[in-house]
């Protein structure tokens, strides 16, 4: 795992997947790299509902609300990331954006099974990262495309887990 | 880390009594049997993880472990007692994971199984009681630890 800048991407192994890891209050998170369409600073992305950039448009996404973060969006650090599933679009504020990294893999972790609540949904897995766990948001439930409905039902997750209680690399 | 008690070295009749490991949560003594422990170490810091899940909000970071921290003390309504706190590995069903007990260091104790009862007096997933010494200990089943709890709060 390692960080790197935007440039150079061609020379990364063929399995790595990209993340860009950001920092909510105490939570590290980890959105898939192919989805950031844009960094702004919190002047850049003003204070409406939504926000315009090239054409498209993201409503503001409280991803700390979301989440149940105690999060302060007021430091210098601040930025908002345009983010894109294909389906739907959101700009999410965050307190830090800490970089893009490379990961392999096996460095990859499914979020251990003992978590069995809405978590499932909103977290694929998650990564060791220096000193911090970083967890690997769901772009889809963070953009609102999951609703309650559209869950798993509980027994399905539960055969699931049970059938690969540490699979690595899954979650990537 | 662990204490034995005197009787420990005692050879043990197949299936007629259990090693269990005595610790204390807030001042309760609860036990559980050794074969569901993997081990007790001090505890460290913790990372808080967003979930829905009842007393499951935290991953301890060990080596290159990560393991979910079960917050016994909270179910329990008590706060965990002594400084350096310990951490008591547990091997669930789902995993191991973590539980931050009270400072005193857990002990090793034999109890007859004909001497359990079958309530465990405690609103928690439990294996019976035992009196150990003039303390009611209650018998934790710490491999299906949170199981009813989550199960009640989904049904």
């Amino acid at each position: 795992m390692s960080l790197r800048g935007r440039q150079n991407s061609t020379t990364r192994p063929l399995q790595t997947a990209s993340f860009l890891v950001v920092r909510v209050g105490l939570s590290y998170l980890a959105l898939p790299a192919t989805g950031v369409r844009g960094v702004l600073t919190s002047e850049e992305a003003g204070h409406e509902q939504t926000v315009t950039e090239a054409g498209s448009v993201y409503r503001q996404v409280d991803l700390a609300r979301q989440l149940s973060i105690v999060a302060d969006l007021s430091g210098p650090e601040m930025r908002t990331v345009l983010y894109s599933t294909g389906r739907s679009q959101g700009a999410m504020a965050v307190e830090q954006v800490v970089g893009l990294i490379d990961v392999e893999p096996n460095e990859c972790l499914p979020l251990p099974a003992q978590f069995r609540g809405d978590e499932r949904n909103w977290f694929g897995g998650m990564m060791l990262y220096q000193d911090q766990l970083v967890l690997i948001l769901n772009p889809s439930w963070a953009l609102g495309e999951l609703s309650s409905a559209e869950a798993a039902p509980r027994g399905q997750v539960e055969q699931s887990m049970r059938a690969t209680p540490v699979t690595l690399g899954e979650s990537c | 880390m662990l204490r034995a008690s005197r009787g420990q070295h005692q050879v043990q009749g197949a299936k007629r009594s259990w090693n269990v490991v005595v610790f204390s949560v807030g001042g309760i003594r609860l036990a559980a049997r050794t074969e569901d422990v993997g081990g007790v170490s001090p505890w460290t810091q913790t990372i808080q993880v967003p979930s829905g899940t009842p007393f499951v909000r935290a991953i301890l970071k060990r080596d290159n472990r990560a393991m979910p921290v079960y917050d016994l003390a909270e179910r329990l309504n008590r706060t965990v007692q002594g400084d350096p706190l310990l951490c008591l590995e547990v091997r669930h069903l789902d995993g191991p994971m973590a539980i931050c007990i009270d400072a005193d260091v857990p002990s090793l104790e034999t109890v007859e199984v004909a001497a359990i009862r079958s309530s465990g007096g405690r609103d928690i997933e439990s294996l019976g009681s035992v009196t150990i010494g003039e303390h009611d200990v209650t018998i934790v089943a710490l491999q299906r630890l949170g199981r009813s709890i989550q199960d009640a709060v989904t049904r």
